[in-house]
């Protein structure tokens, strides 16, 4: 019953994700107050921003598993490289599908080249996404270490691009989050932060589960030979 | 001269010698770069009346392009004619491989920009100045330094892999883009009637910081391409 451990483990992220989550929709859509100049589209703010912080820790992650798996070559920091870029890569997608939903409400368009958040998740995706056409046309050991230097020279472009972007475009997304904190009242950072803590653990279940699924994919294919070996001819 | 800087001049004279013997990276990559900018022009030059706005876009984009096929093309000889194995054999540190790669691109790209410049000037902008040129000139060599050092990077990946032709573009031009953003800026804020210097300068300083990024996890990461 080897299994038993990380079972354990992914049901009680899933359950806390599942805990969590529901606390986020409830308190996004029920307990926030309105904002009084954007009303109830505001309310995507919530998830919008949480998922985007999250698809970069999801690439933060993966840098470190690439640099990890660079010094030590050892298959599991591949193995958490890809999923969390995987990961990352879902979050991002969402990332510009949400803020491109809270544009048309805001502004009446669905895509604004002077946004540059919207259009560095753009350029994000891109080049994660070559990440995939990358490792598909490796194979063996090169694969992963190939994966792990992509990670890192993507980590590396990420803030790259935005400040490109940024310099270059005049300045319209609405900024939360400066220097001197959050321009927030108390009631929508509560609820803002468990909306992001929610986001994060989904990651985590998200990471273990496709982990464990990778480990029993190996475990089995490894049996299947095992098996066919030992078969009389 | 030190073992090191010997061994450069010796990978970069022979990056040198061959194009100089076969003329075909950098030709290509001219004839590339002009007819890119055509298409441009039949792509959208028509539909406004002064197209100097969009000379500094016309002319990165189009050099970026070139850029992807350039260093590609680069590595063509170390695949077709084992040249690698020989460079691996060798006792030659495998950064210096990368610095000496990224030179021979750096000196394709100043070949395509001394065609380019004066053409995209002559075709999209309406009065040029002089100085203009000199200003595009440091552009050129400010954003080379990153187009060669990350293109090294990761056609040195790319030759190593099934789709290769394929794959460079795709790797490539997504992480591109910041130096496509900020080389457009910059021309265009020099380009034209009025000079933008302080919104100029913050554009090469950018190009500066990428090409210095780059050359950091280049420098990190280069020995692992060639670990077997």
């Amino acid at each position: 019953m080897t299994e038993t451990g990380p079972g354990r483990s992914i049901a009680l992220w899933g359950t806390l994700t599942a805990v969590l989550s529901t606390a986020a929709i409830v308190g996004a859509f029920l307990v926030a107050p309105e904002d009084a100049d954007q009303g109830i589209i505001q309310r995507i703010f919530y998830f919008h921003v949480a998922i985007a912080i999250t698809s970069m820790v999801a690439f933060a992650v993966a840098f470190v598993a690439g640099v990890l798996y660079l010094r030590k070559r050892e298959r599991r920091f591949d193995e958490i490289g890809v999923v969390s870029i995987g990961l990352g890569v879902l979050f991002s997608a969402l990332t510009v599908l949400t803020g491109s939903i809270w544009a048309k409400a805001s502004w009446g368009i669905w895509w604004q080249w002077s946004d540059p958040r919207l259009v560095t998740y753009a350029i994000v995706v891109l080049l994660y996404v070559s990440y995939f056409m990358l490792r598909s046309s490796v194979d063996g050991e090169r694969q992963a270490r190939y994966s792990a230097i992509f990670s890192v020279v993507a980590f590396a472009s990420v803030p790259l691009s935005f400040y490109a972007v940024r310099v270059a475009q005049s300045f319209i997304h609405p900024v939360v989050f400066t220097q001197s904190g959050a321009n927030m009242p108390n009631t929508m950072l509560v609820w803002f932060v468990v909306s992001q803590v929610a986001m994060l653990c989904l990651f985590i279940t998200l990471l273990k589960l496709e982990l464990l699924q990778r480990r029993v994919d190996q475990a089995l294919g490894e049996l299947k030979l095992r098996l066919e070996a030992s078969r009389p001819v | 001269m030190t073992a090191a800087s010997r061994q450069f001049r010796a990978l970069l004279l022979k990056d040198l010698r061959l194009e100089l013997r076969t003329r075909q990276t950098a030709i290509a990559m001219v004839l590339f770069a002009v007819v890119a900018m055509m298409a441009f022009q039949f792509g959208f030059g028509f539909r406004v009346d002064d197209t100097t706005p969009l000379a500094g876009g016309i002319l990165w984009a189009t050099l970026a392009l070139t850029a992807v096929l350039g260093v590609g093309r680069s590595f063509v000889p170390e695949r077709e004619q084992r040249v690698l194995d020989g460079l691996l054999l060798a006792p030659v540190s495998r950064n210096l491989l990368l610095v000496a790669r990224a030179a021979s691109v750096f000196v394709y790209l100043v070949v395509v920009e001394v065609i380019t410049v004066p053409l995209v000037t002559v075709f999209f902008v309406q009065d040029p100045a002089a100085t203009d040129f000199a200003l595009i000139a440091v552009v050129c060599v400010a954003a080379n330094f990153g187009i060669s050092i990350l293109g090294s990077l990761l056609a040195a990946m790319a030759v190593f892999s099934r789709a290769r032709e394929l794959l460079l573009p795709v790797l490539f031009l997504p992480a591109l883009l910041p130096v496509i953003i900020a080389s457009a800026g910059a021309t265009h804020a020099v380009l034209g009637v009025s000079n933008d210097m302080p919104e100029y300068q913050g554009y090469v300083l950018f190009l500066l910081v990428y090409a210095v990024i780059f050359a950091l996890v280049a420098y990190a990461t280069y020995d692992h391409v060639f670990d077997d």
